[in-house]
């Protein structure tokens, strides 16, 4: 084998990290080589050195009370063990007790007698075991226990390196785990017998008997994890997820851990600051209409009780309400709309709404759409808010199907069925008579499910038409950390494929909605939360159908602000929908999706240059700038004076891979609060209503009779009733949350 | 009454003892690993200690198996999210993230470092941080490449490449500051 000096491979194999054929060629071929034998040297007196130091640098570890609360909590699960555990910590400790010859320790798979050498029991057991990495490094090393991996476990004192080994043309190769790059997955997770188990247990007894140092790692590497490992194959066999779905995958796993009133990540998600233009001209953030907080807050409020400032989403509860936007009339699918008046919390600032409008289907266009319905029927979805609401909400929309839609319904608790398979929507009596005979109960796996769905949506793909999962769930995935990662994936895989997911949430209780919202995310789809039959209505049949046609997808908004106009600016909401500068021109970047009809308002408050107000943005002013300076207007042609913010909007057509983009520029003809348009008022109510509930630093003078006044004089003509309730929902969270 | 306390603590600590001891030999290690990422040791030890009450609640089947990437992992993504909030809050400028997942320290806290006795950080300061990053996991915490890429998404072979890359700008680096790395070694017992 030819390895040039520059390659990789020699670093891996001093570390240990070949195995195999591969592994012997590159021994060999270091001891064929003067100029790679120097370069491996090098290498592992580089790697010693960097070891010894780190090992010699100081760790602080967790605080003392810290330690205590960890130890208490894993006291807590040390009595909670189920039999599962048990089984599987008590048999092979037994066959463990027997092992107590060296003997017995040899027909272990060879990656676990390399174990026992670093441990000293039996210098027998390692013959050649660890070959390139004692050799190279373990001599010169100095006696200290260095690491918990084996691959950089320091050699103990007492088993002094073979004085063999340099002399071995072909290293041995026995740090291959012959079984592991062949057997498929399914066939390395099927036996669960002792033998599997017994290498793990065994070095758990022996540390229990005292033979294992301090700092000894307690689970194999993947790679030379023993076939009939119980851990799901994907962590074995199929290659890393990327990043993205790893971001799901652990956020959820933070998600997960927190108690049901959510302090998840969302928890911490604080409000936009306001931002000096000066410094922070670009506001950046992906477009997106999800109104399932408002359903949420309804429902707490309902309840009588206060809700918790995770689920106040303030751009979900504006977005709850339709506005009277011009739909688009050229090319272009999303129309613009831009109001600026006095800001009602803040009379000094200004407050400016833009809405967009996304292009219309007229019902005798709206493409054929191939929908499948995956729904939760875990025990969970029984009480009357789930399952059942679920079952009327679909009849609802089952009752719009025209003769070219076709439904399939596919269930999942303990296992996943399908009820119905694609179905044309001529054929109602099949749909409804499926939908009747749905009952909760059961645990829930919902991954199982999803492929299921995903597979007949797949088989029935409508090319032009709207190809669509709907996942209907409270939200309680029975489902463990790695299959969520590969739920993610396939989520992400099929929406590239032109099947979309959007998710509905019912109940409440359990519902993660920060994990669902994500979820749909990943499919290119959108969430809402349905509470009641009211809003099962609003979701399915007046949303839904129109959200199936995306009209435009990846949709991101970048504003720049004109700093001779405005001294700072804060955006209302959108906190977990910011972007980075940069990532609006970068077409990879995941913006939101725009259905058929599709409204969206984003409003931002303003700070006037000429007006500003360093105390209300919480920073001293700057000692080193003075504020003239700062409205020095950019030196540009032409001159942007009066120009108050350029509105730049990314968006790619729904098969599209590259984006469009369009600029607007706008200026403020300085209304003032009284004369703006109704919708203009009554957003800004709503806005102030969920600062209000946040407690937010930002609330000005807002109070809840306020906004009550406020928006009761901004009813318009409130097609629906929706703004009429807004009203009695304010007056309930008065009784909440008196004094506010 | 002492003896019986310990048993106590030990008959619990038997009973789930394979997330114990990844609590007694890891949570170090961790902490330095967020540390590493943060730059702010209270945080980056609120961090593990959140990761290691959820492994307590997490599902022993799907984690066990990999316990130490599934740790690294959950503190890794938790440490990002808390940067990129703290950036979003503060409002960094553009430049400063291109700088994840660490930010430089300034020359002040080199120095500091290095008072510290933690000469590595001298050395490992100048690399670039996704270097820094998988060399630490290899060497500080002992993870094998496939960890590492299980932990920070890239492939195995970028992993490899990486650390070789590494550790070969830690080798010039070392022949032209000889002092400071001789002066190490032979702290070394």
């Amino acid at each position: 084998m030819n390895i040039p000096p520059d390659d990789p491979r020699l670093t891996a194999y001093v570390l240990e990290e070949l195995e195999g054929a591969e592994r012997d060629a590159v021994g060999t071929a270091i001891h064929h080589s003067e100029a790679l034998y120097q370069e491996a040297a090098a290498i592992r007196d580089t790697a010693q050195w960097l070891l010894a130091e780190l090992q010699a640098s100081p760790r602080p570890g967790l605080a003392p009370e810290q330690v205590v609360v960890v130890q208490a909590a894993l006291e807590a699960k040390g009595e909670e063990l189920d039999a599962e555990d048990l089984d599987r910590f008590d048999t092979p400790t037994s066959a463990a007790q027997e092992a107590d010859g060296p003997g017995r320790l040899v027909p272990w798979p060879a990656s676990w007698r390399r174990w026992l050498g670093w441990f000293g029991l039996a210098a027998a057991c390692v013959v050649g075991g660890v070959w390139g990495w004692r050799w190279l490094l373990a001599p010169a090393r100095p006696p200290m226990v260095v690491a918990r991996n084996s691959t950089t476990q320091s050699l103990p004192q007492s088993v002094p390196p073979p004085a063999w080994v340099t002399e071995r043309e072909v290293p041995p190769n026995d740090f291959a785990v012959p079984t592991e790059p062949t057997v498929p997955p399914e066939q390395a997770a099927a036996p669960e017998g002792d033998a599997a188990l017994r290498p793990m247990t065994d070095i758990r007894m022996m540390m229990r008997y005292g033979l294992l140092p301090k700092g000894y790692r307690l689970v194999p590497e993947d790679s030379s994890a023993p076939p009939g490992s119980l851990s799901p194959p994907a962590s074995h066999t199929q290659p890393a997820p990327t990043p993205v779905m790893r971001a799901l995958d652990t956020q959820d796993q933070y998600r997960r851990s927190q108690p049901a009133t959510g302090s998840g990540l969302e928890a911490g998600l604080a409000e936009n600051p306001f931002h000096e233009v000066f410094r922070h001209p670009l506001s950046t953030f992906g477009l997106d209409a999800d109104t399932a907080s408002y359903s949420l807050v309804r429902q707490y409020l309902g309840r009588h009780q206060t809700p918790p400032r995770d689920v106040i989403r303030i751009e979900e509860l504006i977005n709850y309400f339709p506005y009277d936007y011009a739909s688009p009339t050229g090319e272009v699918p999303i129309a613009l709309h831009v109001e600026i008046a006095g800001c009602p919390w803040a009379p000094e600032h200004r407050l400016v709404r833009l809405g967009l409008k996304a292009r219309g289907i007229a019902p005798l266009e709206r493409p054929p759409c191939n929908l499948v319905f995956l729904i939760d029927v875990s025990g969970s979805m029984a009480p009357q808010n789930r399952l059942p609401l679920l079952k009327q909400a679909l009849r609802l929309l089952v009752e719009k199907l025209s003769d070219q839609d076709s439904v399939a319904l596919v269930v999942y608790a303990s296992d996943s069925r399908t009820v119905l398979p694609p179905t044309p929507g001529s054929e109602r009596g099949r749909i409804l008579a499926a939908l009747d005979g749905l009952q909760a109960g059961g645990s829930t796996h919902g991954s199982a499910g999803i492929q299921t769905a995903y597979q007949l949506a797949a088989a029935h793909f409508r090319s032009g038409g709207v190809n669509r999962v709907v996942l209907c769930t409270d939200g309680d995935f029975n489902v463990g950390i790695t299959d969520r990662t590969q739920l993610a994936a396939l989520i992400a895989d099929q929406a590239r494929t032109g099947v979309f997911l959007t998710v509905l949430g019912f109940g409440m209780g359990n519902f993660r909605d920060g994990t669902v919202e994500t979820l749909a995310d990943r499919g290119n789809g959108n969430y809402a939360y349905v509470d009641t039959l009211n809003e099962a209505h609003k979701v399915l049949v007046e949303q839904l159908r129109a959200t199936l046609v995306t009209v435009a997808k990846d949709v991101k908004v970048q504003v720049e602000f004109n700093p001779a106009e405005v001294h700072s600016y804060r955006l209302l909401g959108y906190e977990n929908r910011a972007l980075r500068a940069r990532d609006f021109n970068d077409d990879r970047r995941d913006g939101g999706e725009l259905g058929a009809g599709h409204q969206v308002t984003v409003l931002y408050e303003i700070v006037p240059a000429a007006v500003p107000a360093p105390s209300a943005l919480g920073v001293d002013p700057l000692r080193y700038q003075s504020p003239d300076a700062r409205r020095m207007p950019p030196a540009r042609e032409p001159d942007p004076g009066g120009e108050l913010l350029t509105l730049k909007l990314r968006y790619k057509a729904p098969e599209a891979n590259v984006s469009e983009r369009r600029d607007f520029v706008v200026r403020d003809g300085g209304r003032s609060y009284a004369q703006a348009s109704a919708d203009f008022r009554f957003a800004a109510s709503v806005a102030a209503f969920g600062m209000i509930l946040r407690d937010s630093m930002y609330r000005g003078s807002s109070t809840l009779g306020g906004v009550i006044e406020l928006a009761g004089e901004a009813l318009g003509t409130d097609p629906g009733g929706y703004r009429a309730e807004f009203v009695e929902l304010v007056q309930r969270a008065q009784a909440v949350l008196p004094g506010r | 009454m002492q003896e019986s306390g310990a048993n106590e603590t030990a008959a619990a600590s038997a009973a789930n003892d394979w997330r114990s001891e990844v609590f007694e030999t890891q949570q170090a290690a961790l902490v330095a690993y967020v540390n590493h990422l943060l730059g702010d040791l209270e945080a980056a030890r609120d961090v593990v200690q959140d990761a290691f009450l959820r492994l307590c609640e997490a599902d022993a089947r799907q984690v066990r198996d990999h316990v130490l990437p599934w740790l690294f992992t959950v503190c890794r993504r938790r440490a990002l999210d808390l940067l990129r909030r703290d950036r979003r809050m503060h409002a960094l400028d553009e430049a400063e993230l291109e700088t994840l997942p660490a930010a430089d320290p300034g020359p002040d806290l080199a120095a500091d470092r290095r008072d510290a006795a933690d000469r590595a950080g001298h050395f490992l300061d100048r690399l670039p941080p996704n270097q820094r990053e998988v060399l630490l996991l290899k060497f500080q915490s002992a993870l094998s490449y496939r960890e590492i890429s299980e932990v920070t998404g890239l492939s195995v072979s970028n992993v490899g490449f990486l650390i070789h890359t590494a550790l070969k700008q830690l080798r010039h680096r070392l022949t032209e500051e000889p002092a400071l790395a001789s002066q190490t070694t032979r702290r070394t017992p």
